[in-house]
């Protein structure tokens, strides 16, 4: 009875709130969406890492790396060996990871071109497990590095077949500059610039409350799109003389923006888009698929000082695997298998079974043994008896006894698809 | 009928006055009745509990309401942010301040902390001592939590403490400067969501209403010290005194006996001095709390300490790699660390109890005891299947049967239990006051002054009983 609690229909789900299980339909979709991204990766030149589940919380305390809103939604916890008092966190980002393996094994590279499929963990009210398909580009790349990421991402959702594909460029340096002016703590800052990118007029007429000689420019930056390059150069010449500070960030955004352009690629240029990250230091940009974002990333040149005390360049980007899934198609079926059937019990009919499915498999036939019987199965069947063997072409209903392993695929072949 | 949780302790008398100024007499509340189950006019059934208990029933929704101190209330919803606890108001009485709070040589003002490399928080409140150093951005910080006593580590065994005083100058008095006030406020009254939703509660609520409840004041949380990198480790230095704890409680008595059938003592140590002085030059002694004494062992700030083998367990099952070892078995203050379940429970063992629960169709096993990491470890190996630990600050004996179905907990006589209807049906451990040290020895002098240590208390000792 009280297993029975195991087994029967349940209010409370068994598996933990937030977590997701792959179903197999799923998980096709899942490896062709990984395969697709490995392959493209590598092709450009990039080397897969896979970093581990746990690290220290430390690594992400600093200031420059998370936001505290994010560490606020860590799963971190003392492990067993926590005697000391010092945390550890189910990772809740791979950049830093990727960032703290490159100082451990990497160091001194010149450049060094990664990237990982790997999951992270935030406490969420939805998912609280998320699979990324990331790309991290550590080394002096700039400003190439930039215009390569964007395009890799692009061409991964390009090879996976999807349309509409759309970018969108920020960069942190812009709303910095106008939180700043409030005189705001940092905490306030953070809360306010939220409730901007959460769409609450209230905390953008607080802002203009603040700032009053930025004058209502100040929702040019905070609210609108513009296009390209062009869009760049109109927000310059807004807040060239009320906002300094912008003109560096301005100028990073439109040498990418030219670049994209060149390439016929025209993006949305945006003041405010990344939130919780504190480390991105330069362009931000964001992949979309129609209006559905599926990834992005950015420049964080400062992160690696932060965790080594060394300065190197850095940027990179992740394709966020919940939000492609159910964009992408189910990946057409590789191969039908060939069922091959034991025709009783009998230790050396089964044997036998098992070895003629090993020998299709050999021979390039997928094939397995039909392990419960009554299942009803479709395609080419091969039923194996004391007596000899009966083949099945796809769909037949009458077979055709055969004398050997290879007389059998003159006939299965016929019906399964390869 | 309603649940709610008062708390146990000095503001049992002043929340007591209180409510009966507004018709809610709980008799025998005010005046420190033994007993943890009490009346409110037959309409509500109160429960006793430690302040640190209340936020964790109300979560649980195992009472309705409760009354305990606004840090406690905090520290759990620094943890668990989502729980069904909401804060329906402060009451009109004096509250203690949560300090953070440093010695005069570590820091004079917040802005201090920027300098030091590696800052180790001293604190009953984990979870508030966490948030406070995210907000300060410390880039690299140990938490170390502590069951009392949080204000004697500083300077040597911690650099800060977040600890409670009634106001600055008793924290200037404690030799320590207080840094940052974090939280103030008077005991908060608290409530389950749904029960308020759910559950006619109107009458006790107004009654409240008319004492003029407050709002609460949340944690003033300070903002980042900024742009502090990661900095290396810096190396630990080598001690040349030899540093020892002795506990406080129930523990003390049992130690100064040892002692002083060893013939050795620390002067002041009976007195109540927290630094008591050493038997020998050379030796430093301090008096914590014996529960967390393994891990300042383990952390290398004492190199031996007296504290109970239950203290002991429950520090080596949650950390199995922790260097602390027990040296000797000094067999004094023997006690049995039970599994306890209610008279009324047909059963006479563990299986047996395992087997009515299974056969009941029992979702859940409820755990309450004071020792999570025993009570989990015990749970784990007995395969009790899907189970909760309830930690609890002591006085477990209440929650059975209501709010728990199994208690691990201390016996020694077993009147309490048949007094509050309760029995054991099984033995985890027998502990006794022990002596542990860390797994390194240490070299020179401090290591010939801890054989010389050892060696005189080993006549005392349980003979064979060296280590676990």
């Amino acid at each position: 009875m009280f297993l029975s609690l195991v087994c029967s229909p349940m209010e409370e789900p068994l598996r933990c709130p937030g977590m997701h299980d792959l179903l197999p339909e799923e998980m096709e979709r899942f490896r062709q969406v990984e395969e697709v991204f490995r392959l493209t990766c590598r092709e450009w030149g990039y080397q897969e890492v896979r970093t581990p589940t746990i690290e220290h919380l430390f690594l992400f305390t600093a200031a420059g790396t998370l936001s505290a809103q994010m560490l606020g939604r860590v799963y971190s916890f003392l492990d067993w060996d926590g005697w000391s008092g010092e945390r550890v966190v189910l990772r809740p980002d791979s950049t830093i990871p990727v960032a703290r393996l490159y100082i451990e094994h990497m160091m001194g590279a010149p450049l060094a071109k990664l990237f990982y499929v790997q999951n992270v963990f935030r406490f969420t009210e939805g998912e609280r497990e998320e699979w990324q398909c990331g790309v991290e580009l550590l080394g002096d790349t700039q400003p190439l590095g930039d215009v390569e990421l964007v395009l890799l991402g692009r061409e991964v959702l390009a090879r996976l077949g999807l349309g509409a594909l759309g970018v969108r460029l920020s960069h942190p340096g812009l709303v910095r500059a106008v939180l700043e002016r409030t005189g705001l703590s940092a905490g306030e800052q953070l809360r306010l610039y939220d409730a901007i990118l959460d769409g609450e007029q209230e905390a953008l007429a607080q802002l203009r409350g603040r700032i009053p000689d930025l004058g209502p420019a100040v929702d040019l930056l905070l609210r609108e799109e513009g296009q390209g390059a062009n869009y760049v150069r109109n927000l310059r010449a807004a807040f060239a003389q009320a906002l300094p500070e912008v003109a560096r960030p301005l100028d990073e955004l439109e040498a990418l923006a030219e670049t994209l352009e060149a390439l016929g690629l025209v993006p949305t240029v945006t003041g405010a888009m990344v939130r919780n990250f504190e480390y991105y230091t330069g362009p931000v940009f964001q992949l979309l698929v129609g209006d559905v974002v599926v990834g992005g990333g950015g420049r964080y040149d400062a992160l690696v000082e932060v965790l080594c005390g060394r300065q190197v360049p850095a940027s990179g980007f992740a394709l966020y695997m919940g939000r492609l899934l159910p964009l992408v198609t189910r990946p057409p079926v590789a191969a039908a298998t060939v069922w091959v059937e034991p025709a009783d019990g009998a230790a050396a009919t089964v044997a036998a079974a098992f070895q003629a499915a090993s020998a299709l498999r050999e021979r390039g036939l997928p094939a397995q043994v039909a392990l419960a019987r009554g299942v009803s199965w479709g395609g080419p069947r091969l039923l194996v008896g004391p007596q000899g063997m009966v083949a099945f072409g796809a769909g037949a209903s009458a077979g055709q006894q055969v004398g050997s392993v290879d007389e059998a695929l003159t006939v299965l072949s016929g019906g399964a698809e390869k | 009928m309603i649940k709610i949780a008062l708390p146990a302790g000095e503001l049992r008398r002043p929340i007591s006055q209180l409510l009966s100024q507004v018709g809610l007499d709980v008799p025998g509340y005010g005046e420190g009745s033994r007993s943890y189950r009490l009346s409110l006019d037959g309409r509500a059934r109160v429960r006793v509990f430690r302040e640190r208990d209340i936020p964790v029933q109300i979560a649980l929704g195992q009472y309705h309401m409760g009354i305990c101190g606004a840090a406690w209330v905090e520290e759990f919803l620094a943890r668990n942010p989502r729980q069904e606890v909401v804060k329906l108001g402060s009451l009109p009485l004096a509250g203690p301040t949560l300090f953070l709070m440093a010695a005069p040589s570590t820091a004079q003002t917040l802005a201090d902390l920027s300098r030091l490399a590696e800052p180790r928080i001293v604190t009953e409140f984990p979870h508030l001592a966490e948030a406070l150093a995210l907000a300060l951005r410390l880039p690299r910080y140990r938490i170390i939590p502590v069951w009392g006593s949080a204000e004697a580590y500083p300077p040597e065994d911690a650099d800060l403490a977040l600890a409670l005083a009634s106001h600055e100058e008793e924290v200037v008095k404690r030799g320590l400067v207080p840094l940052l006030a974090v939280l103030e406020g008077p005991p908060v009254v608290i409530a389950h969501r749904q029960a308020i939703k759910a559950l006619d509660m109107g009458w006790v609520l107004s009654a409240l209403a008319s004492l003029g409840l407050s709002s609460v004041p949340g944690m003033r949380l300070p903002a980042s010290l900024g742009g502090l990198g990661l900095r290396p480790r810096p190396p630990a230095r080598e001690r040349e005194v030899l540093r020892v704890a002795l506990p406080d409680g129930h523990q003390k008595p049992h130690v100064l006996g040892a002692l002083a059938e060893a013939g050795l003592s620390f002067p002041g140590y009976a007195e109540g001095e927290r630094r008591p002085l050493g038997p020998w030059d050379g030796i430093e002694a301090k008096v914590i709390r014996p529960q967390d004494m393994p891990q300042m062992v383990a952390l290398g700030a004492f190199d031996l300490a007296f504290t109970g083998r239950d203290c002991f367990l429950e520090h080596i099952y949650r950390f199995p790699s922790s260097p602390v070892a027990v040296a000797l078995d000094l067999g004094k203050g023997a006690f049995n660390m039970s599994a306890v379940v209610s008279v009324d429970l047909p059963v006479e063992t563990m299986e047996e109890a395992i087997s009515f629960w299974r056969r009941e169709g029992r979702p859940l096993v409820r755990i309450a005891s004071e020792f999570v990491a025993i009570a989990d470890h015990y749970a784990r190996s007995r395969h009790l299947w899907r189970y909760r630990v309830i930690p609890t600050a002591g006085a477990s004996e209440g929650f059975v049967p209501e709010d728990a179905d199994l208690l691990i907990e201390g016996t020694e006589t077993g009147r309490t239990l048949a007094e509050n209807r309760l029995k054991a049906i099984d033995v985890l451990f027998r502990s006794t006051t022990c002596v542990v040290v860390g797994r390194h020895t240490p070299t020179g002098r401090r290591g010939e002054l801890l054989r010389l240590l050892l060696d005189s208390l080993r006549p005392v000792a349980v003979a064979g009983s060296a280590t676990i």
